[in-house]
């Protein structure tokens, strides 16, 4: 009995995945484990294993083909049995314009047309649509005030000039636009000569364009930079790296410290850990915090949920269970959305850089940025001057929300914190 | 009504009788051997040898059709032929006295008639101007064809010609005489004085008019034969062709040397079937058809029916019928009596006749008859009437080979060249003057009275101020027509004009008022009331080389001219091959105030139309500049003009309407107010209440509304109202015509295609209702206003603050409305 490979489902706003690459023929003989694609969604990327042993019967799609999720891809099956009762119908394979459920389902549309709120297609004009698209302006959210409750150019025209209006009830714009990325197609072609390399964008080079950008145009950012005592951080890094060695602990980095230094003071300082939704704060009673890495694909920021439970050694465990996820390209797209984290860690230490201005991500109101360690004079009691270790930190944090003493008060709680690591921790 | 005639009520209300003279029929019997002395022995074979051509002609089709060969060679012709086996000494008569001048025109069962004209005509002609007239037609394409391997004389070669171009036509060859796209029904051959035959029934009945009007207008030599047939004597065409052809003014006012009727036999080619109808008897009430001719004056049309079946008969008819014309005493009416052994087409089983009947007529065949006597006159032998059937069939089965051979007769090769036909369907030409030679007027322009009043008014309808000037200060709309109309008359000696209250009256809304002063009749006349026959003549005026105006008075009245409009007028010069120019301006002014027969907008009618060019101006500016542009080219316009703005001043043009002669190009709309957030795109009069929304929409709503006018229909350029839309994202069309199926229609999906993703609504069309036009007091709710626009807008582009709508343009109500079919 043949049987049908289908599209996953990678989380609620996941409506359909670009397959990537194809790890096997049709006619090729799959075994159970095989590779039989790769696909990606506009934040990470994935392996479709085989489930069943057989013949590889059909591929409905190509390299590059958008596929709807939950649609048949391939079927694996014996030698001459009909493929035909999989194949995807015409409706559902016609993925040129997939239309995210999730966001049409919070997309208010006035009470002439109640039955078509929460199924029907999103009614807005072409033109609204293109100047929305860019623009970069999620149509979350938006009330369409042309007949019928259709967006027209004025509400977007409205929305970009208020834009955390749209954020009042939805994710904010950048990234909400971003789900919307399958809509564009898929990079297709790459123009190159002696001179240059001209590609398209990756999904999630758009992804992370438009979040940045819109960040930096939609907010009131600005940095404050210090630097923390690290002497007692990297004793307790010494000792840490002696167990780990030994095998008793996993192990624990001095970002993973800087980490929870900075969980314990969001605890104590709440209001930075806050989204800002135009209106109103949403301060969290727990801490979501969301931490930068770095990939080949590109940056993302995958979050730990409620990290105040967590002691120094689970959160490290976490980090790099996280980390290494997102460079495997098997994240689980929710904990990449950048409303589940209530702040964000950004460390660039380790490439030397000893001040920066990271950005955030919206609706969060701060971003800790993590330099190098450098050594600095210092008084070191009884008249002695000596050289001392010190950890940079960067404060980005939304003017619209937070003023500057409370920042700097926030960013001084976290040098305290660091200062103050115990040995105890482990 | 011209004053001269006094109607005295003394005269009109005398007792009297109207008295009919006798109609002749089938009065002549002679044999070849009573009429030796009028013919030669080479006349009397040539007249059974253009017989035979023709049987022969006719019969290889009929083979073609109905067994896939003839004489061995197979062909399938999928398309029409109306044979005429029995008919053929009708048809040889008939072309024997005209000369090359003498034009015929024809029906869908003419390729006799095309055969004995031009055979007629090949002997007339001497072989040097044979040889130049096929050598020019076409740059010699159908020539060559037929010149490959000929060896003989230059009048066989020529008739070699003239079969295998018919039968390349009636084949759709491109080496045909019309490129193949007439076909068997519609082919002809100016040159030998072959013009259109007609698909249509009666469709030559007004068309022939036209030409004959031409021949007299223009002082042509020659005359005009309407080879029509006898059920088409039921037609309105052939009714409205006869009477416009025989009207009193030709005889009683028209000055001389044009003083005369018409030089035009109406010659109808009686068979006695109307396809299955048998006119006498079933179909007519005419007994004998040419007893119609006694009812349509006093001369009775020197109506006569001959024998058709005696080509002796009908030849001697046609030179006394031609001294008639000459005479200036036409027209004629002939009922040339004849019969078709062949069905109406192939697939006519010949249910409605006995078999016994055709075999009567068939022992009577005009070609056994013929030949029967010439052998016993002594003109030819037995073996040289059989030599000569053989000769006959070889040059047919030459024909056919040629015409069915794909390498020498190839048919247009529409994927190579997809847009030939496109690119056929107007000639597109400027010219100033169809002849070169001093137009015939009356008065120099300058001492014309409206010329010299049109000098004191004001040319732009504002004054410095802005403010309008009174209405009989300025120049209007009418004054613009009227000066390019007038010009033209002083360019072009062949331009006539003619309708309903033309001349005298100065036409119904006083457009031509100051053309009577300067025109004589033979350029201005009134015509009968008859549309068919107002557009049916135009279209043979212009075939025959003339450039006319014709006016409709009201639009409402189209639909009299229905088939000179949608199947004559555009379909001439892409189905002659482009060899006809159509340089005809039919002037159709649209109602108001008079009800639903008086106030229709049919624009989209002749917009749907294929081959017609469409303007509607609503300025005098544009309305000047486009009839310079209509009687400066050389295609069929339909130019209409709205009855509710006649008396408009220029409010647009800065600086007021030019003087001088100026063309606006046909296809471009203009911007008559720019606006950045909405474009107002309008047909005709309509302009004016788009101007108004516009005013209110900027007054209380800050919309900046961009006006565009269509000013043309057919043909149309969209880069104007595509980058409009690109700028104001929205579009509302208007036009006076109701909705359905209006032509705002077709340009509203026209721009949603070429502009969808502009669009920030859908273009709507804000268009009258669905109904009939009620009465003037009730038109508001009928036609398009103001305030409509703003209720479109409101309810279906984008809500405007505070507005409240006062009519329904919802999803609803549209809905409903189709439902019920308003």
């Amino acid at each position: 009995m043949a049987e049908a490979v289908f599209m996953p489902r990678l989380g609620q706003s996941v409506e359909s995945c670009i397959i990537t690459e194809w790890g096997k023929k049709k006619g090729d003989t799959v075994n159970e484990g095989d590779v039989l694609f790769c696909y990606e969604t506009d934040k990470a990327s994935f392996e479709e294993t085989a489930k069943t042993s057989g013949i590889l019967l059909e591929t409905f799609y190509k390299e590059g083909d958008e596929v709807p999720v939950l649609a048949n891809v391939c079927v694996i099956g014996k030698a001459g049995e009909s493929v035909d009762a999989f194949r995807p119908s015409a409706q559902a394979s016609d993925a040129s314009e997939p239309v995210p459920a999730a966001v049409l389902a919070t997309t208010a549309s006035p009470a002439e047309t109640p039955s078509q709120v929460s199924s029907a297609k999103l009614k807005i004009s072409p033109r609204a649509r293109g100047i929305a698209q860019a623009k970069g302006i999620s149509l979350q959210g938006i009330q369409g005030s042309g007949p019928n409750g259709r967006i027209i150019v004025r509400d977007i025209e409205t929305a970009l000039t208020s834009i955390p209006k749209t954020t009042h009830s939805a994710p904010p714009a950048p990234l909400s636009a971003a789900t919307q990325a399958p809509v564009s197609p898929p990079p297709s072609f790459v123009v190159s000569n002696n001179d240059f390399v001209e590609a398209p964008l990756s999904s999630i080079r758009k992804l992370i364009a438009k979040s940045m950008h819109a960040s930096l145009q939609n907010s009131a950012q600005l940095t404050h930079h210090t630097s923390a005592d690290a002497r007692k951080m990297l004793e307790l890094r010494a000792i840490c790296k002696a167990r780990f060695e030994k095998g008793e602990i996993p192990n624990i980095s001095l970002n993973d410290m800087v980490c929870y230094a900075t969980v314990r003071a969001l605890e104590k300082m709440p209001a930075i850990n806050s989204h800002f939704l135009g209106d109103k704060i949403k301060t969290f009673k727990k801490v979501h915090l969301g931490i930068a890495v770095d990939t080949e694909r590109g940056l993302m920021v995958p979050v730990i949920r409620n990290a105040d439970d967590l002691k120094l050694k689970a959160l490290a465990a976490q980090i790099k269970q996280l980390a290494e996820s997102c460079r495997k390209g098997n994240i689980d797209p929710e904990l990449l959305q950048s409303e589940n984290a209530s702040f964000t860690i950004s460390n660039l230490g380790s490439y030397g850089v000893e001040l920066f201005t990271p950005v955030i991500n919206l609706p969060q109101i701060g971003i800790l940025g993590v330099n190098t360690i450098t050594y600095r004079p210092s008084d070191l009691g009884n008249g002695i001057i000596g050289f001392i270790p010190v950890i940079g930190l960067s404060l980005t944090y939304d003017h619209r929300a937070l003023d500057g003493a409370p920042a700097s008060a926030f960013l001084k709680e976290i040098r305290n914190q660091i200062e103050n690591l115990s040995n105890d921790l482990i | 009504m011209p004053k001269s005639l006094f109607i005295d009520p003394k005269n009109a209300r005398k007792k009297s009788d109207i008295k009919f003279g006798t109609i002749p029929v089938n009065h002549y019997s002679k044999t070849i051997e009573e009429e030796k002395t009028v013919y030669s022995k080479q006349d009397f074979l040539r007249i059974y040898r253009d017989m035979l051509i023709i049987r022969e002609f006719e019969t290889m089709l009929n083979l073609i059709k109905t067994a896939g060969e003839y004489q061995g060679v197979p062909y399938n012709h999928p398309g029409p032929a109306h044979l005429s086996i029995g008919q053929e000494a009708s048809a040889v008569g008939m072309a024997y006295t005209l000369s090359v001048d003498d034009y015929i025109f024809g029906s869908h069962r003419s390729h006799g008639e095309i055969l004995a004209k031009g055979l007629s005509a090949i002997h007339q002609l001497n072989d040097n101007d044979l040889m130049k007239i096929m050598k020019v037609h076409f740059e010699g394409e159908t020539l060559q064809v037929v010149e490959k391997g000929f060896k003989g004389e230059t009048k066989d070669l020529a008739i070699d010609f003239l079969l295998y171009g018919t039968l390349a036509e009636i084949f759709a060859r491109k080496t045909g005489f019309n490129k193949g796209l007439g076909g068997s029904m519609h082919a002809f051959f100016t040159p030998f004085g072959v013009y259109p035959n007609n698909a249509i029934v009666g469709g030559s009945g007004d068309i022939s008019v036209g030409a004959a009007l031409f021949k007299k207008v223009n002082s042509k030599p020659g005359i005009v034969v309407a080879n029509i047939g006898d059920a088409s004597m039921a037609c309105g065409p052939v009714w409205e062709g006869i009477s416009f052809a025989t009207m009193d003014q030709f005889r009683k006012l028209w000055d001389e040397p044009y003083r005369g009727g018409l030089p035009i036999i109406f010659n109808f080619m009686n068979n006695q079937y109307g396809m299955g109808g048998q006119t006498q008897g079933e179909t007519m009430g005419y007994d004998i058809l040419a007893r119609v001719g006694a009812g349509v004056n006093p001369e009775m049309m020197h109506a006569e029916r001959i024998d058709g079946y005696n080509p002796l008969a009908v030849i001697d008819a046609f030179r006394r019928k031609k001294k008639i014309i000459e005479d200036k005493k036409g027209p004629v009416l002939l009922d040339t009596l004849t019969y078709r052994f062949t069905g109406h087409s192939p697939s006519d089983a010949s249910s409605y006749r006995s078999k016994e009947e055709i075999e009567a007529w068939e022992q009577q065949d005009s070609l056994l008859s013929y030949s029967a006597d010439l052998i016993r006159s002594g003109i030819a032998s037995a073996d040289e009437v059989a030599a000569m059937k053989s000769m006959v069939v070889g040059i047919i089965v030459s024909a056919l080979k040629k015409a069915i051979d794909d390498s020498v007769s190839p048919r247009m090769n529409l994927m190579a060249q997809p847009e030939l036909i496109g690119d056929m369907m107007f000639s597109n030409q400027s010219i100033d003057k169809m002849e070169d030679r001093v137009p015939q007027t009356l008065l120099t322009m300058e001492e014309n009275p409206r010329v010299q009043q049109l000098l004191k008014k004001e040319r732009f309808g504002l004054d410095k101020e802005g403010k309008p000037i009174s209405k009989l200060k300025t120049y209007q709309l009418k004054d613009g027509i009227f000066e390019a109309i007038i010009d033209r008359f002083y360019k072009d000696p062949t331009l006539v004009a003619y309708g309903e209250e033309n001349r005298d009256w100065g036409g119904a809304f006083a457009v031509y008022r100051g053309l009577t002063e300067a025109l004589p009749y033979n350029r201005l006349f009134n015509s009968p009331i008859a549309e068919g026959a107002i557009v049916g003549t135009a279209i043979g005026y212009g075939m025959a080389g003339g450039r006319v105006i014709a006016e409709i008075m009201y639009c409402d009245f189209l639909g009299r001219s229905g088939d000179e409009v949608f199947n004559q007028l555009p379909k001439w010069q892409s189905m002659s091959g482009n060899i006809i120019k159509m340089p005809v301006v039919i002037r159709v002014s649209v109602g108001s105030k008079y009800g639903a027969q008086h106030s229709q907008d049919w624009s989209a009618l002749v917009a749907h139309i294929p081959g017609l060019k469409v303007v509607f101006p609503a300025t005098p500016y544009d309305a000047k500049g486009l009839m310079n542009s209509a009687l400066q080219g050389t295609d069929p316009v339909i130019f209409f003009e709205s009855q509710r703005i006649y008396d408009v001043a220029e409010l647009f043009h800065e600086g007021g309407v030019p003087e001088g002669y100026y063309e606006i190009p046909f296809g471009e709309p203009d911007i008559k107010r720019k606006g950045d957030d909405i474009t107002i795109l309008s047909i005709g009069a309509n302009l004016y209440r788009a101007i108004e929304a516009a005013d209110i929409l900027k007054e209380k709503y800050g919309v900046s509304a961009e006006i565009i006018d269509a000013r043309s229909l057919v043909p149309f350029n969209y880069d104007l109202v595509i980058e409009s839309v690109k700028k104001t994202g929205r579009i509302v069309l208007t036009s006076d015509a109701n909705t359905r199926g209006s032509f705002l229609k077709e340009m509203a999906h026209t721009i949603s295609e070429l502009a969808f993703d502009e669009l920030d609504a859908p273009p709507v069309v804000v268009g009258s209702r669905n109904w009939i036009v009620p009465a003037h007091e009730l038109e508001n709710h009928f036609f398009p206003q103001a305030g409509w626009i703003l209720d479109a807008i409101h309810q279906k582009i984008v809500p405007l603050q505070g507005y409240v709508p006062v009519t329904d343009f919802g999803d609803t109500i549209i809905k409903q409305r189709n439902r019920k079919g308003i």
